[in-house]
């Protein structure tokens, strides 16, 4: 009896961590949704949309993993801003707003890092809640009609933007105006886990 | 004098080995470890790395586990630092106590996390328990947990397979 309620037990988990997450082809969730940003302005995810796509990053102001990639950030959003797609970076911490990822810390962090693009705040970890986030960094990428293309990682190393191989994110913009399928939907990085408010 | 000079010298030879040994490894090198404990003992395994502060928070935890449980669990740690950092990982896992096999992966993440385990979304920590019986995945979380998590886990593994009345 005990070891059937067990593997009920880990079914309903995998079930749970399976679904979760936004899969590619599903619509931008909450998209009307304003959320403050650093410069003083709500912004919706539909605000924020490009004429060819919108680039979403949950991010945050401490985690390891998004100051070693934080050097792409402007890189990215430079490059294809003039192409027709914007750049949102989401800071769904609402567990750690008192420890470093207030509305204050992020106006900070955004100056030193010296942002070009919208740092939003997601009150309640509402938006991550939708899109099934789990860590940060992590990228959506939506094309035109605001449908999901690729999720993931920015490219595969953290550490040295000159050693990487993949550009994962990139690649996936430029075949979206090239026209051609994206080789690589989804991929993986190590990141930190996103501080959602304990139940 | 010669012999006084080999013995100190074999002595601090043994001295300066630590009981840790830090391995670069790949998902593949790592399942083949947790598999020499099938049939004999459950595995948690631990994906960490010191920039991670909930990682940190949960080690000494996990550490008093691994003391309770020994005779039934075998706990190996995995840092996900950079190799750049593995002196920061060793040097914390020596200040924990850690001792014997722990592992400092040396694969690209994608191919890493897949893997390792497809429901694991890369970030950290990292749990995973393997059944003692099957050596099969019969548990995982992602986040820091509690204790009680922990255990609910780690009896998982070891009653794997044993009939509860």
């Amino acid at each position: 009896m005990n070891k059937i309620f067990n593997l009920m037990i880990i079914f309903t988990l995998m079930t749970f961590l399976q679904s979760k997450e936004l899969e590619i082809g599903s619509k931008i969730p909450l998209f009307a949704v304003k959320m403050d940003q650093v410069n003083g302005n709500p912004i919706s995810l539909k605000d924020a949309m490009g004429k060819n796509g919108l680039i979403v990053i949950f991010s945050c102001n401490t985690c390891p993993w998004v100051l070693a990639w934080e050097d792409r950030y402007n890189v990215i959003y430079k490059k294809y801003k003039d192409k027709g797609f914007d750049m949102v970076a989401i800071n769904s911490n609402q567990g750690t707003r008192n420890s470093g990822d207030s509305m204050s810390d992020m106006k900070k962090h955004a100056k030193k890092s010296k942002y070009e693009f919208s740092y939003t705040l997601d009150e309640g970890s509402k938006l991550a809640n939708a899109f099934g986030a789990s860590k940060t960094p992590h990228v959506y990428l939506f094309d035109s009609n605001a449908r999901l293309v690729y999720k993931g990682a920015i490219d595969d190393n953290s550490r040295n933007p000159k050693k990487v191989e993949d550009h994962y994110l990139m690649d996936a913009l430029d075949s979206m105006i090239e026209g051609k399928k994206i080789a690589q939907v989804s991929t993986k990085a190590i990141g930190c886990t996103i501080k959602y408010v304990d139940n | 004098m010669k012999i006084f000079i080999y013995i100190t010298y074999f002595f601090l030879i043994s001295c300066s080995n630590s009981k840790i040994d830090l391995v670069e490894a790949n998902a593949t090198d790592i399942k083949n470890e947790i598999n020499k404990f099938k049939g004999n003992k459950s595995v948690l395994v631990n994906y960490w790395a010191t920039t991670c502060s909930p990682c940190i928070d949960e080690f000494p935890m996990i550490m008093d586990l691994s003391k309770r449980y020994k005779d039934h669990l075998k706990i190996f740690f995995v840092s996900t630092d950079w190799i750049e950092d593995k002196d920061n990982a060793l040097e914390f896992l020596v200040s924990q106590n850690v001792e014997g096999l722990s592992f400092l992966k040396n694969q690209k993440d994608n191919d890493f996390i897949n893997q390792t385990n497809q429901n694991w979304s890369g970030a950290l920590p990292f749990t995973i328990v393997f059944g003692k019986k099957s050596g099969n995945v019969v548990d995982f979380w992602e986040a820091k947990a509690s204790e009680k998590r922990f255990i609910r886990g780690i009896e998982i593994g070891i009653n794997e397979g044993e009939l509860n009345e």
